[in-house]
C-alpha cells in the first residue's frame, strides 16, 4: 500500500531533532561556505548539547587498541578535518602527534612554460605540490605506553571526534581531538578521572624550516613560499589548574588536571585567478594567532558542542544498515576486524557499512568551503606526497566526488565545482595559448583551438602538469553536470555553464571526420576525437578512442540539456547535439569479444590494465545499460572487457570495477571487489591500512595513500543498493548475499532530484520512501516491478508493495 | 665473541681468542637469585607472586655447576664497542686489570645482592693492544702484562675477595702462533710437543681458522687441554668460555667439528678437581645439541648480540634475532646446561643503543628463555631504568625458577605471546610487539590450555592487574613487551582433537602421511611444499565464532603455512622451529568456525611448510 506523505522530508520526526538543533547552531554559517582562511564572525553556539549518548555514538565508531606510530602516520594516524585543515593524530599517551595540512598550502604556479615535447613540467617547484603545514606535539613523558593499561582510541564518525582513553595506576585519562569548522581550529582536550595530572610540553613546528616563536600565550610561525604564498600557524593552551607557561618556543604545562590545546593555521590563497590566487589582505600567522586566542576564550564545552552541531547533521543525512555482525566480530577492534574479515572470508556487515561511513566522514572533513580533495585530501605526513597530492583528472578527482551526491553530502561537492569555476579563466588562457604548440603530439590537427582543457594533473593555480589530457575537460564536466542532476539547482547549473560551454567549444575545434565501414560493409562518415591516449594505456596517437568518444558524447548531450534548462545558447545546443549524433561510438571487437578501447579489433594494451577508460560509458556514464536501451552485443562486449580486466587490481581500480559490476547487476563481483579493497595492508601492500586509508603499493614494500578508493568504494556500495538516472530509479540492483538478510539505507541521492530511503528483507525491498528535492516524476523499479511516482519538491512517498 | 665481519679485526690479525676457566673459589656461593621474599613488600601483592626462587636456589651448595642459569658480567660488550672512550688504546683495549676490577667492584656493590656473581674476562687477556698474542714455553696463553701486569691469578683472587666468581676465555684449538714449528713442549707431558697434538697437515679449525685443529687420536692433545685447565684451576678461575666452537661459529665440516675438544675440556676440568663452568660460543649447531648438553654447561645459540658499532648493541643487530632462534633450542635447557642468548646489555640506554621499551623486551626474552643473565654494561654507569631492569627480583626469579624455558604459543609474527608453565602451577606469559609501531597483543588463555578467569600480575610494573576472563590484551610500544604471571582460576580447556593423518582428510599436492614417533597417533602429514596442503575435514562445533585452535606440528626450521577455515583467504603464519624433525610443538591460531561442520586447511602455498600432527579445537569459541 502506498501513502503520500506531504510533510517535508526535513521535518520528518527522525530528523527533526538534529535539524532544529542545527538551526540554532553554527550550521547555517557552516554551509554558507567561508571561502578560505579568513577572519570570520564568531559562530553561533548551540544552547543545548548536540552530543549523542554513548550508546548511540557507538553505532558509528571505529576503535583501535593501539596508538599510531609517529613513523606511520599515513597508515595509523586518525584523520580529522574541517574542510580545509586536515590533521592525522597518533594518540600516543606519551606523545600526541598531529601532522597538520591545509588544502591550500601549495607550492608551484601557473606552470605555463611547456617542455620541448609540448607537455607540461611536473615538478614540485614548477607545477607544485601540496605540502604539510606543520606538526603539533603534546609530550607527556610520564604517560609512557609501557605503564598504560586498557588503552583504546576511537574515531566517532557521526560527531567528528577522535578519542583516546587509558589508565595509569588506576587513574583514567581521556583525550578528545576535533577539527572545528565554525571555530576554524583543531582542538585537543585532555582530561582525567582521579588524582592524576598532566605535565609536559606543547610544541608547534613548521616543516619547511620555519622558526617557531612563542609569546603572548601562543607559539606560532609564519613564512612564505617562493611562489609568494604566505602561510602561518599558531597554537595556544590553557588549563583550569596547574601551570601553563611559555618556555622558549614551546608551551609547558605542569600539574594540570585538564588541558585544552587549540591550533589553527592557513594561507593567503584565494580561489580567484584574477588576483593571482592570493588574498593580499590576509596575514596568516597573525590570523592564526587571533583564531586560536578567540577559540581559547570559549569553554571546551562550547567549542565541542559547536563543532558537533556543525558536523552531525551532515553525517546523519545518510544512514546505512547492511545487517548484523557477530559478537565475535564486534569484540575485535577495527584493525583486528579487518584482519578477520580477510582471513575468514566471513562477511562483517557492520564493518562494511562503517567503511562506507568512513568515506563520508572523510568527505565531510576534507571537502567543505575550500579546495576539493586531491589524491590524499588534506591528509599528509610529509612534504613529498606522491604525484604532488594533486588533482588527477583521468579518474581520481572524479571518483573522489562520486560518493558525495549519492550519500547525502551534496554540499561537499561544491568544493569541486567552485574549484573548476575558479580555475576556468586560467585553464582557458593556457589552453588557447599552448595547446596547439607544434610539438604537442595531442594538438588539434584542425589548427584551431577554443575553450579549455587540462592536463592529467592540475593544481590550484590554474596550472596543469604532466601530459595534456584533452578529454579531461569532458570528464570534469560529466561530474559537474551529474551533480546538477542530483540537486536540480538552476543557479548551480548557471554557475558551471561556462565550463560546459568552454569544453564544448574545445571539442568543436578538435573533432575530425573519418569514414568507417561497418560489419555489413556499409561506409559512413563519423566524427572522431583527434590523436590521443586512452589514459595511461596503449598507443599515444590514436583517433577515435572510446574514452574520448564516450565523454564527448556525454558532454554534448549534457550541454544541450543545460542550454534548454537555462534558456541560453539553445541554438548552439541543438547544433552540438547534431555533432553528438555524428560521433563514432565504440564497437565490439570480433577478435576479443571486448568492447573496443581503440578503433581497432586488436588488444593494443595490457589485458588487466588498471584503467577502465573504454567502459566509461557504463560507469560513470550510463549510455551502456544492461536493458533494452542498449544493444545486447554492446552489453556483452562491455561485460567481456570488464571480465578480462580482472578482479585483482587495487584501490581505485577495484572501486571502478565494482561500480561497473554494480551497473551490470553482478552483485557478488561488485561485493568481492569491496572485500578485496578491505584486505589489510601490510608492509605497504594493496589494501586498507589500520586507519582505513586505502593503500596502493607503488613498489614492493612501499605503499602510498590515495583517498579516491576510500570514496569510490563506498560509492560502489551505494550503487549496489540504488541505481538512478533521470526518470529512473532502481532499488537493490546488485544486493549481495552477504547483506541480503535485512538492511536499510536512507538519504541516497537520486539523479533527477530525489532522495530515497530503502529497507529490505531476504533480498527484497520492504519499504522505500522517495522524497523530491526538486524532481517531479520518476519511475521506481524494484524486484522486477516498476512504479511511476510524481511529487512536488519537498514531498515524499512511501512505497511498500514490491514483493 | 665471534667474527663474521673481517673489518672488525685489524689487518693481519686473524684471530681473537681467549678462554676462561673458573675455579670454584673457597666456599661455593649460592646462586642467591632471591634475596628475601621479593614480593612481600608489594601492596596487595598476595594474589600472585613469582617468588618461587628461594626454594630452588640453593643448588650450588653441593657444587653443581649451572644448576641455574648463571648471572654476572662480561668484558666483551665494551671491548667490542666503538662507544666513545671505551677503547682508547685500540680495538678491544678495554680489557685491563683495572677495568675488570672496577666492574667487579660495581657488580659486588650493585648487583651481587640480586644473584649476579660471575666476572668474566673475555678475549684478549693474552694479547697486547696490537692484538699480538703471548704464550708460555708450553704453548699456553699467558697474561699480557700491559693488560694484566699482576697476572691472572691476582685478578681472580681480587674478584673472589669481593665474594664473586672469576671467568676466563680461550679459543678452541691450538692457536697458530703457539705451534712454534711443532717444537713447544706440552706441560706435564714429557713425550709431547705441539707437533704431536695437531694433524700433520696443520689443518685449521674454529670460527676464525685461527688455530690448528687438535688431533685427539694422539693422547698428547688431551694432555695439552689438561695443561690449560690446570693452569686456570691454579689461577682460581670458576668459568671458561670456549669460543669459536664448531659445528657452529659459522663453520661446518670435519675440520670444524670441535666436539672432541669440548669433551676433552670436560675431562680436563674434572681432572683438576675444581668446578669450572664450561660455556661454549658461538652459534652452536643445534644438530649437536645433545653433545653440547653432555659436555658443557651452556651454549650460545646465536651470533654475538653486540653490534660492533657506536653503542653496545642495536635492536636489529642483533637483539631481535633471538626471537626467531630461541624456540628451536627451548627443550635443551635445564639444570647443568642452558641456552645462552649472549650478554644482556640493558643497563645504560645511551650506551646500549636501545629504547627503554627495547631494553625491557630484551630482558624479558632472556628471563623467560632461562638464559644466563650476564650484562656487558659499564656497571659504574648504570642508569636508573637500567638498574631497575637488572634488579627486578620477580623477573630474575622467572629466569631462575627452575622451570622450562618459555616457547611461543602464537606464530612468529610481529606480535607474539610466549608462555611456560611454572613449577608452582602458575604460568609465565610474555607479550611481545616486535613491530616498529605500537600494537595491541592478546594472550588467550586457550592458547595455554585453560579457560575462564585467571589472576594476572604485571612483573615489570610490580602490580596485580586483577582477574581476566579468557584473555588479556595489552597495548605495547614499538619493540615493547609485558611480562605476566598468570594463575588460572578457571577450568582446563576441553578440546576435540583432529589428527592431520585421518583418512577422512583431503591431502593435495605431494602431501603425504608419514610416521612420527613423537606425534599423536604416531603419524603426521608431511611433504607440504609448493602447493601441497592438508584439509582437515569434519571439524564440528556447536556455536559459530572465532576459535583459538591449537596446532601440533613438527618443523626443524621455522616455516610458514597458510592456515584457513572453510573458504577463508587465511593468513600466512610462521611456525617457530621445533629444532628437529622429530619434535612436536604447538602454537595457537585464530579461525572462524561456523556452527556445524567445518574444514581447516594448512596450505604450503608457494614454499615449504611445517609437518602437521593434529589440531585441538575448543568446544566453545
Amino acid at each position: 500500500m502506498d501513502f503520500r506523505n506531504t510533510e517535508s522530508r526535513d521535518l520528518r520526526p527522525s530528523r527533526r531533532g538534529f535539524l532544529a538543533l542545527a538551526a540554532t547552531s553554527g550550521l547555517a554559517t557552516a554551509l554558507g561556505g567561508v571561502p578560505a582562511f579568513a577572519a570570520s564572525a564568531a559562530p553561533r553556539r548551540p544552547t543545548e548539547s548536540p552530543l549523542l549518548s554513548p550508546g548511540d555514538a557507538a553505532r558509528n565508531q571505529l576503535w583501535w587498541s593501539a596508538p599510531g606510530s609517529a613513523n606511520s602516520m599515513i597508515e595509523q594516524g586518525l584523520p580529522v578535518g574541517n574542510g580545509r585543515l586536515g590533521a592525522l593524530a597518533s594518540n600516543d599517551p606519551a606523545r600526541e602527534l598531529l601532522t597538520i595540512s591545509d588544502a591550500t598550502l601549495w607550492t608551484g604556479g601557473l606552470n605555463d612554460t611547456l617542455q620541448s615535447d609540448g607537455q607540461f613540467p611536473y615538478g614540485r617547484d614548477d607545477f607544485g605540490s601540496l605540502t604539510l603545514l606543520g606538526t603539533l606535539t603534546v609530550d607527556i613523558p610520564e604517560h609512557d605506553l609501557g605503564v598504560v593499561d586498557n588503552y583504546r582510541r576511537t574515531l566517532d564518525l557521526a560527531q567528528g571526534l577522535v578519542g583516546t582513553t587509558y589508565e595509569i595506576d588506576g587513574v583514567s585519562y581521556r583525550r578528545q581531538i576535533f577539527a572545528s569548522r565554525p571555530d576554524d581550529a583543531v582542538v585537543l582536550h585532555f582530561s582525567r578521572e582521579g588524582r592524576g595530572t598532566y605535565t609536559g610540553t606543547v610544541s608547534l613546528a613548521g616543516t619547511h624550516g620555519e622558526a617557531t616563536t612563542a609569546g603572548g600565550r601562543c607559539a606560532s610561525f609564519g613564512a612564505s613560499f617562493a611562489n609568494g604564498l604566505r602561510y602561518g600557524a599558531a597554537v595556544t593552551a590553557h588549563s583550569s589548574s596547574g601551570t601553563v607557561a611559555i618556555q622558549g618556543n614551546s608551551i609547558t604545562f605542569t600539574g594540570c588536571r585538564d588541558l585544552t590545546v587549540v591550533v589553527s593555521g592557513g594561507t593567503n590563497y584565494a580561489p580567484d585567478a584574477g588576483t593571482g590566487f592570493r588574498d593580499p589582505s590576509v596575514e596568516p600567522e597573525h590570523l592564526a594567532r587571533a583564531k586560536v586566542l578567540a577559540a581559547a576564550r570559549e569553554s571546551l564545552r562550547d567549542l565541542l558542542h559547536t563543532h558537533v552541531a556543525d558536523f552531525r547533521p551532515l553525517f546523519e543525512r545518510f544512514d546505512l544498515d547492511l545487517g548484523t555482525s557477530s559478537p565475535a566480530q564486534r569484540e575485535l577492534d577495527t584493525w583486528g576486524r579487518l584482519a578477520a574479515r580477510w582471513r575468514d572470508n566471513v562477511p562483517d556487515p557492520e564493518l562494511e557499512a562503517a567503511y562506507v561511513q568512513f568515506g563520508r566522514y572523510l568527505t565531510i572533513s576534507g571537502s567543505r568551503g575550500s579546495l576539493p580533495m586531491g589524491l590524499q585530501g588534506p591528509w599528509l605526513d610529509g612534504n613529498d606526497p606522491d604525484w604532488m597530492g594533486d588533482y588527477h583528472t583521468d579518474v581520481n578527482i572524479q571518483m573522489s566526488y562520486w560518493l558525495a551526491d549519492r550519500a547525502g553530502l551534496s554540499d561537499c561537492f561544491d568544493a569541486l565545482a567552485d574549484y573548476c569555476v575558479a580555475q576556468l579563466p586560467a585553464w582557458t588562457d593556457v589552453t588557447r595559448r599552448l595547446f596547439n604548440t607544434p610539438t604537442n603530439r595531442f594538438r588539434n590537427s584542425s589548427g584551431r583551438v577554443a575553450g579549455w582543457t587540462v592536463a592529467f594533473s592540475t593544481n590550484p593555480y590554474g596550472g596543469s602538469g604532466w601530459w595534456w589530457h584533452p578529454a579531461g575537460n569532458a570528464w570534469l564536466c560529466q561530474n559537474l553536470f551529474e551533480h546538477y542532476e542530483y540537486v536540480q539547482d538552476r543557479a548551480y547549473l548557471a554557475k558551471i555553464f561556462p565550463l560546459l560551454k568552454g569544453a564544448v567549444e574545445f571539442w568543436e575545434t578538435r573533432l575530425v571526420t573519418m569514414t568507417v565501414t561497418d560489419a555489413a560493409g556499409v561506409t559512413r562518415e563519423v566524427l572522431v576525437a583527434d590523436s590521443d591516449w586512452s589514459p595511461e594505456h596503449g598507443p599515444q596517437d590514436t583517433r577515435g578512442n572510446t574514452y574520448a568518444q564516450e565523454l564527448v558524447w556525454n558532454l554534448f548531450e549534457n550541454y544541450r540539456t543545460a542550454t534548454r534548462l537555462l534558456g541560453r545558447d539553445t541554438g548552439h545546443g541543438e547544433t552540438v547535439d547534431g555533432l553528438r549524433r555524428r560521433l563514432y561510438l565504440p564497437e565490439v571487437s570480433p577478435t576479443t569479444g571486448w568492447l573496443q578501447e581503440w578503433m581497432s579489433p586488436d588488444n593494443l594494451g595490457e589485458t588487466t590494465h588498471r584503467h577502465l577508460s573504454p567502459l566509461i560509458g557504463l560507469f560513470p556514464g550510463d549510455r551502456i545499460r544492461p536493458d533494452d536501451s542498449t544493444p545486447p552485443e554492446i552489453v556483452a562486449g562491455a561485460t567481456a572487457l570488464l571480465t578480462a580486466r580482472g578482479m585483482n587490481s587495487y584501490g581505485w581500480a577495484n572501486a571502478w570495477r565494482s561500480l561497473c559490476w554494480a551497473r551490470l547487476k553482478d552483485a557478488e563481483k561488485a561485493y568481492q571487489l569491496l572485500v578485496n579493497n578491505l584486505k589489510p595492508s601490510t608492509n605497504g601492500s594493496n589494501g586498507t591500512a589500520m586507519n582505513l586509508f586505502d593503500i596502493y603499493e607503488t613498489n614492493p614494500g612501499r605503499g602510498i595513500f590515495q583517498i579516491d578508493a576510500n570514496l569510490g568504494t563506498p560509492a560502489a556500495v551505494v550503487e549496489m543498493l540504488v541505481y538512478s538516472r533521470p526518470d529512473h530509479v532502481e532499488l537493490l540492483p546488485a544486493l549481495p548475499a552477504a547483506w541480503a538478510a535485512s538492511g536499510s539505507v536512507s538519504g541516497v541521492g537520486v539523479r533527477g532530484g530525489f532522495v530515497v530511503d530503502v529497507a529490505w528483507k531476504d533480498g527484497a525491498v520492504t519499504r522505500a520512501t522517495l522524497t523530491s528535492v526538486g524532481g517531479r516524476a520518476t519511475t521506481v523499479v524494484a524486484g522486477g516491478r516498476s512504479r511511476q511516482v510524481t511529487l512536488r519538491p519537498g514531498e515524499s512517498v512511501t512505497l511498500r508493495s514490491f514483493r | 665473541m665471534r667474527t663474521s665481519r673481517g673489518s672488525r679485526y685489524r689487518t693481519g690479525v686473524a684471530v681473537v681468542a681467549a678462554a676462561l676457566a673458573g675455579t670454584l673459589g673457597a666456599g661455593v656461593v649460592p646462586a642467591q637469585a632471591t634475596p628475601a621474599s621479593p614480593t612481600a613488600a608489594e601492596p596487595g601483592g598476595a594474589a600472585v607472586t613469582s617468588a618461587d626462587v628461594d626454594a630452588d636456589v640453593d643448588v650450588d651448595a653441593d657444587g653443581d655447576v649451572a644448576a641455574r642459569p648463571y648471572m654476572g658480567w662480561t668484558s666483551w660488550s665494551m671491548q667490542s664497542s666503538k662507544y666513545p672512550g671505551l677503547n682508547p688504546d685500540g680495538d678491544y683495549s678495554y680489557l685491563t686489570e683495572s677495568n675488570v676490577l672496577k666492574q667487579a667492584d660495581a657488580l659486588a656493590r650493585k648487583l651481587k645482592p640480586y644473584g649476579y656473581e660471575y666476572v668474566n674476562i673475555d678475549a684478549g687477556w693474552w694479547r697486547d693492544f696490537a692484538w699480538k698474542p703471548r704464550f708460555d714455553e708450553y704453548a699456553r696463553q699467558t697474561p699480557e702484562p700491559s693488560r694484566f701486569p699482576r697476572g691472572m691469578k691476582a685478578v681472580a683472587d681480587d674478584i673472589h675477595a669481593k665474594g664473586l666468581k672469576a671467568g676466563i676465555y680461550l679459543p678452541v684449538g691450538l692457536e697458530k702462533e703457539a705451534y712454534v714449528e711443532g717444537a713447544a713442549p706440552i706441560w706435564n707431558a714429557p713425550d709431547c710437543t705441539t707437533a704431536d697434538i695437531v694433524y700433520p697437515d696443520l689443518r685449521t679449525t674454529n670460527g676464525w681458522d685461527s688455530a690448528y685443529k687438535l688431533n685427539f687420536d694422539n693422547p698428547c692433545a688431551q694432555r695439552y687441554i689438561d695443561s690449560q685447565a690446570q693452569m686456570f684451576a691454579d689461577w682460581g678461575y670458576d668459568f671458561l668460555k670456549l669460543d669459536g666452537v664448531g659445528p657452529g661459529s659459522f663453520k661446518s665440516g670435519d675440520n670444524y667439528d670441535n666436539i672432541a675438544d669440548v669433551a676433552a675440556w670436560q675431562r680436563a676440568i674434572a681432572a683438576t678437581g675444581r668446578p669450572i663452568h664450561l660455556e661454549l660460543s658461538w652459534s652452536l649447531d643445534i644438530n649437536h645439541a645433545a653433545d653440547w648438553k653432555r659436555y658443557s654447561n651452556g651454549w650460545r645459540i646465536d651470533t654475538d648480540v653486540e653490534c660492533y658499532c657506536n653503542t653496545l648493541v642495536t635492536w636489529e643487530n642483533s637483539v631481535d634475532d633471538r626471537f626467531d632462534d630461541a624456540p628451536a633450542w627451548s627443550r635443551w635447557a635445564g639444570p647443568g646446561g642452558w641456552n645462552d642468548l649472549d650478554s644482556l646489555n640493558v643497563g645504560n640506554g645511551v650506551m646500549d643503543g636501545l629504547t627503554n621499551a627495547e631494553r625491557q623486551t630484551y630482558t624479558t626474552l632472556w628471563a623467560i628463555s632461562k638464559s644466563p643473565l650476564y650484562t656487558g654494561d659499564d656497571l659504574t654507569r648504570l642508569d636508573e631504568y637500567g638498574l631497575s631492569l637488572l634488579t627486578n627480583r620477580e623477573v630474575i626469579a622467572v629466569d631462575q625458577n627452575g622451570g622450562p624455558p618459555a616457547r611461543p604459543v602464537t606464530p612468529a609474527g610481529d606480535q607474539q605471546v610466549w608462555g611456560t608453565h611454572n613449577p608452582d602451577g602458575s604460568w609465565t606469559i610474555a607479550l611481545f610487539n616486535l613491530a616498529e609501531a605500537p600494537a595491541a597483543v592478546t594472550a588467550d588463555w586457550a592458547s595455554l590450555g585453560f579457560t575462564g578467569k585467571a589472576s594476572v600480575r604485571d612483573l615489570w610494573n610490580r602490580k596485580n592487574l586483577g582477574t581476566y576472563q579468557n584473555k588479556i590484551t595489552a597495548t605495547l610500544p614499538a619493540h615493547g613487551s609485558r611480562l605476566f604471571t598468570v594463575r588460572p582460576g578457571g577450568t582446563e580447556l576441553v578440546t576435540t582433537s583432529y589428527e592431520a593423518e585421518a583418512g577422512t582428510n583431503t591431502l593435495s599436492g605431494n602431501a603425504s602421511v608419514n610416521g612420527c614417533d613423537a606425534c599423536s597417533g604416531g603419524q603426521k602429514v608431511g611433504n607440504l611444499y609448493l602447493g601441497g596442503k592438508v584439509q582437515i575435514n569434519g571439524v564440528t562445533v556447536r556455536k559459530a565464532g572465532i576459535y583459538t585452535i591449537s596446532v601440533a606440528y613438527v618443523s626443524g626450521d621455522a616455516r610458514s603455512v597458510t592456515v584457513y577455515s572453510n573458504d577463508g583467504n587465511g593468513t600466512s603464519l610462521k611456525f617457530p622451529a621445533t629444532g628437529d624433525w622429530g619434535t612436536v610443538a604447538t602454537v595457537s591460531v585464530q579461525l572462524a568456525l561456523k556452527a556445524g561442520v567445518n574444514t581447516v586447511t594448512f596450505d604450503s602455498a608457494d614454499w615449504y611448510a611445517p609437518d602437521i600432527d593434529r589440531i585441538d579445537v575448543p568446544r566453545t569459541p
